[in-house]
């Protein structure tokens, strides 16, 4: 016979066509198994993309954002309070030789009120000159901005959460008062770039002074310097100011964002971490359940002269094709998944910067994504090869339990003795080392797995001997059926506990954060009875106009005292502090539970003198402050030093606080304006009550809101959660893909058993007394599972909190959690069951006569 | 004395849009101690009329006896329960749990009874030492040769004691030293229990161990060897 000679590809010793026909045959003798396989590795893949997504996109849309606003300009100068100053200066500061172009901004924190619904905005005034500085957001602004006159326009994230339309009307709330406005336009992406999907709304600057009583007033000019002009200018505009203002680099925005995004990226990061690497064991695992049949197919070949190059070959191919495939699943349904989950902006990051729900994908994501899938679905297809050099070569078809599923008792044991060390050296290392807990948080998801062999073959072994004294109990059955099948037992325990170790690790450490600020603000909050603010005022930062409003109060006869609260934000360094000024007469001018260093009633006597602040701990340290040394401030009025009275924690703002008394703040911030009235009521008067007749004086200010105290806590609480949204949510992303993997698994194992179930029918076993079996098979799986996952996720949980207190400086004292724990194992556990009760009826269902089809 | 009778059995497929006659109204009666061996080539019938025996399937027509009561008739409950205490199956493929040792994949059916795993074993051990395996009761299939894990199947299907003994191709997977040590183990329990033994096969040697012999074609049931199948025996 004639050989055709003509050449083709080759790999590894075998043919390409080859290869994919091999892979074909594969397909078709165990399509189930494969796209079982292949959807437990898109699941893992979907994992790690989502928290990757989630990671990165908070920054990378305040970027887009501000480069859409900035355009070319390099510098601004920017106020010290949201009261602004004149233009007149802003015009001086225009007019510098060196300045090419620039642009006012006015800044208003807002609220706009439509017939859905309401939301917190920043109204930002603006003048056609914007244009000028070319930035993405504002090419139509020169040509439409007749269409902002007499009106706003809205982003259209915003416009669709009220309802607005353009040319309908909405209510602004700004300075205290309602005003009625006319929605100019509602702009999408094609209009403004990311700011569409941000609380960014414009007005020309007129409106916006108008809107918010500030006539005259700007907050922000951008400056593009002609070129070499940027370090002259910037020290004009430094003598120009006299310290008033700052000057700083037009994108410092995002600098300030990064210090105040820190503790949640730095968060989000190690929840991603641990996230990503149980993503990647999901996928591992769910390519283990094939390996059993792999190994035999190995042995087969092998036996027919296959050599170990060729199917080192065959095995990776197959692995990279199915992990290719998967993962491009994988990457779709996780971009579903963080649309649909990360959309929130955090609310305390928006009252203070411009960031949107923008989300941003780089392709490096994506890459490491399916990097990811492809590289567990290699390594887990790779341990068939270690058969090759067993001798006699077909020795695994010769092995107890089904061929190929075996784990011997050396090497359950090795992975245990892995685990452990891993266990240990996690425990040194966070101990030498508290910033290797996302190192230990991966570590230790690894070691969870490396538990599950020898666990599983203690627990089997356990319930043998009790299993057969029972009468009747199909118990000896499901462990018979668990030990012929180790390797695909293992595997499946693995999936929950991963799912276990996860969802403990990532929910209690979140847990333990928003435990911490609850405490936290009930004590900022707890010092009255009654608050006093504009709507939508999460950081108690927008002042309004006091007028004749206090008065009307205090006249009323249920109240015993106004007191004025005032708030503002202040940029220092890289840091956007919190600054919280409270009357010398109030008696929590100084939350003393979260004081750390100090005497907490001389620092509050302190206080109440004036000239003394109260500063946070990662300000401090940075600084090199402690008690009784002195600080200096950049406020409106020019640099102030003070005392130091005491190191606190920062409140729940991450980047700090800085805490003094209301008369220093009027005069350095050269304001008496109010951001909030502490409200006490006479003893015996009900909150309710107290609120009531509050409300009523407050009727013909618009602008202005009474809550109770429990009201503002319950709110401050709403935020603090909503700020850890994405903790939240990749913690529920993890959970439910790992609940989706593991059913998924099991109904492969299900699926693959069908033969042997038909088998048991035959000889007199019904469709009850088998699916308990597969019922008894799951449950002892899961059981293995919870506990292992449990143990290690609540060291996992204490490894986190112990980091994210050091890195955050939130309180967040650290707690097991048990109803968390319980809900977690309960959701995995009955999810899984809830789903391998169908599949594994349906599969009990089997007819006795498809033994007689195999 | 037991006694398995089908009476003009029919059973017929559907095979797309045609009818596949897979059991014609077929008649057959084996007696206690009766060894009778069923021929066929492939496609014949000979799976379906041992699943009808075994009350796996319902005839479409005809009647399923088994001393005296019409197990066809049973719903499928109380024909499981047939299954379970008067049938012995012995499958080609053994289906032996790979998991469990000789001693367990023999006890195993009487779990389904309501049997402690320890009762079955003590129940399994005098069939297992029957069979000649009392030295490999705790040896798992992966450690048997395969006549030997088919003698744990023959175990497995004597353990209840059976009223009927259904073999479908058991001696399949063996080469022929072990096929009749196979046919000759059950040819001796069959006649030692006094049960009627029914053996589908292709294997030619067991013409010498069965009392009867019958060929089905085409759902069609004829005593003795065809002439093809004759070629085909050797």
């Amino acid at each position: 016979m004639k050989r055709r000679l003509s050449w083709q590809p080759q790999l590894g010793g075998l043919l390409v066509g080859s290869l994919f026909r091999l892979y074909r045959i594969r397909l078709r003798d165990h399509r189930m198994q494969e796209v079982l396989a292949g959807s437990g590795i898109a699941v893992g893949v979907a994992l790690v993309f989502g928290v990757l997504v989630a990671n990165t996109s908070l920054t990378g849309s305040a970027k887009q954002a501000i480069a859409a606003v900035n355009g070319s300009a390099q510098l601004q100068l920017a106020a010290r309070s949201t009261d602004g100053f004149s233009e007149k200066l802003a015009t001086e500061a225009s007019d510098l030789p060196g300045v090419e172009k620039s642009a006012y901004l006015l800044r208003v924190n807002a609220v706009i009120i439509g017939p859905h619904g309401q939301q917190s905005i920043q109204l930002v005034g603006v003048t056609p000159g914007l244009v000028r500085l070319g930035g993405s957001a504002t090419t139509d602004l020169g040509a439409g901005a007749a269409i902002l006159t007499g009106g706003i326009g809205l982003p259209s994230d915003v416009g669709e959460a009220i309802g607005a339309e353009t040319d309908g009307s909405a209510r602004l709330l700004a300075n205290g008062d309602a005003h009625r406005v006319l929605v100019r336009a509602v702009l999408n992406n094609g209009a403004i770039g990311a700011l569409a999907n941000s609380r960014v709304a414009v007005a020309l600057l007129s409106n916006a002074q108008a809107l918010a009583e500030q006539p005259g007033r700007v907050t922000q000019v951008l400056i593009h310097t002609r070129p070499g002009a940027e370090s002259r200018v910037r020290s004009e505009l430094r003598r120009l100011v006299a310290g008033r203002a700052d000057v700083e680099p037009a994108n410092n925005e995002l600098t300030l964002l990064d210090a105040t995004a820190k503790p949640t990226n730095q968060s989000t990061t190690l929840f991603a971490g641990i996230s990503v690497m149980v993503g990647c064991l999901l996928a591992f695992n769910a390519m283990l359940l094939t390996v059993p049949e792999r190994r035999q197919l190995v042995a087969e070949l092998h036996l027919q002269g296959y050599d170990a190059r060729q199917l080192r070959t065959m095995l990776a191919f197959e692995a990279i094709m199915l992990g290719f495939i998967a993962s491009a699943v994988g990457v779709v349904l996780g971009d579903i998944f963080a649309r649909t989950l990360f959309q929130q902006v955090p609310i305390y990051l928006a009252v203070a910067f411009p960031i949107s729900t923008h989300q941003v994908i780089h392709a490096s994501i994506v890459l490491l994504a399916f990097g990811c899938g492809i590289f567990s679905a290699l390594v887990a297809s790779a341990s068939p090869l270690l058969d090759l050099r067993r001798d006699p070569v077909d020795a695994v078809l010769h092995e107890p339990g089904e061929p190929g599923q075996s784990i011997t008792r050396v090497t359950a044991l090795r992975l245990g003795l892995a685990g452990c060390l891993l266990a240990i050296g996690v425990t040194i290392g966070v101990a030498a080392d508290a910033s290797l807990a996302v190192v230990g948080g991966i570590a230790l998801a690894l070691a969870a797995v490396c538990f599950v062999p020898i666990i599983f073959r203690g627990l089997t072994g356990a319930l043998k001997p009790i299993s057969r004294r029972w009468r009747g109990s199909m118990l000896s059955i499901a462990v018979i059926e668990l030990d012929a099948t180790t390797t695909r037992s293992v595997a499946l325990a693995g999936v929950a506990a991963l799912a276990i170790y996860g969802g403990v690790a990532i929910g209690g450490a979140r847990a333990d954060l928003i435990h911490g600020l609850d405490t936290n603000f009930a004590e900022y909050i707890g010092t009255t009875n009654l608050w006093v603010t504009t709507s939508g005022n999460n950081l108690t930062i927008n002042s309004f106009a006091a007028k004749d409003t206090v008065r009307q109060i205090e006249q009323l006869p249920i109240i015993s005292s106004v007191r004025p609260y005032q708030g503002q934000l202040l940029d220092i360094g890289t840091r956007r502090m919190w600054v919280i000024a409270r009357a010398p007469s109030s008696s929590g001018i100084l939350p003393a539970g979260q004081v750390l260093e100090g005497n907490p009633a001389r620092a509050a006597a302190r206080l109440r003198a004036g000239g003394w602040v109260a500063v946070s701990n990662a300000f401090a340290t940075e600084r090199k402050l402690h008690v009784g040394e002195s600080v200096s401030l950049p406020t409106p009025a020019g640099q102030v030093r003070f005392g130091v009275a005491a190191i606190t924690t920062n409140i729940g703002w991450p980047p700090g606080t800085i805490i003094l008394n209301t008369t220093d703040y009027a005069r350095d911030w050269q304001t008496s304006a109010p951001t909030a009235l502490e409200v006490n009521l006479k003893r015996g008067v009900g909150l309710v009550a107290g609120r009531r007749a509050v409300a009523q004086v407050l009727a013909s200010r618009g602008g202005l809101r009474v809550q109770t105290a429990p009201e503002r806590e319950h709110q401050f609480d709403d935020n603090a959660r909503n700020g850890l949204s994405s903790l939240a949510d990749i913690s529920t992303l993890l959970l439910v893909t790992a609940a989706l993997a593991l059913a998924l698994a099991l109904s492969t194992a299900i699926w693959q058993r069908r033969t042997r179930l038909a088998a048991l029918k035959t000889q007199g076993f019904d469709r009850w007394q088998l699916w308990r079996s597969l019922l008894f098979e799951s449950a002892i799986l899961l059981s293995i599972g919870c506990v292992d996952g449990a143990i290690l996720g609540i060291y996992g949980h204490a490894l986190a909190n112990r980091w994210l207190r050091l890195t955050t400086g939130f309180p967040a004292p650290f707690a097991v959690g048990e109803v968390g724990l319980i809900i977690t194992l309960g959701l995995v556990a009955g999810i899984s069951l809830a789903v391998i009760a169908l599949p594994g009826y349906s599969a009990a269902a089997v007819p006795a006569q498809a033994t007689f089809q195999e | 004395m037991s006694v398995i009778e089908l009476h003009e059995v029919v059973k017929h497929y559907r095979a797309g849009e045609d009818l596949v006659r897979a059991v014609d109204g077929v008649s057959l009666t084996v007696a206690s101690g009766e060894f009778v061996a069923l021929y066929g080539p492939s496609g014949s019938g000979k799976t379906t009329l041992l699943l009808l025996a075994a009350g796996l399937i319902a005839p479409d027509a005809g009647v399923v006896r088994f001393d005296g009561r019409d197990v066809s008739a049973l719903p499928a409950k109380n024909r499981a329960l047939y299954r379970r205490r008067d049938v012995g199956f012995v499958f080609q493929s053994f289906f032996l749990m790979p998991g469990g040792t000789a001693l367990d994949n023999a006890a195993v059916k009487l779990i389904s009874d309501g049997w402690s795993m320890n009762d079955a074993h003590r129940a399994a051990r005098p069939w297992l030492e029957r069979v000649g395996l009392g030295e490999r009761m705790g040896h798992r299939p992966a450690q048997l040769s395969m006549g030997e894990r088919q003698r744990v199947a023959i175990a497995r299907a004597l353990v209840n004691e059976p009223g009927v003994l259904l073999t479908d191709e058991p001696t399949g997977n063996l080469d022929s030293a072990r096929s009749r040590e196979t046919l000759g183990l059950l040819r001796d329990i069959c006649h030692e229990r006094d049960i009627p033994a029914l053996l589908v096969t292709h294997d030619p040697q067991a013409t010498a161990f069965v009392d009867r012999v019958h060929t089905l074609r085409d759902g069609h049931l004829s005593a003795g060897l065809d002439a093809d199948m004759r070629v085909v025996s050797g």
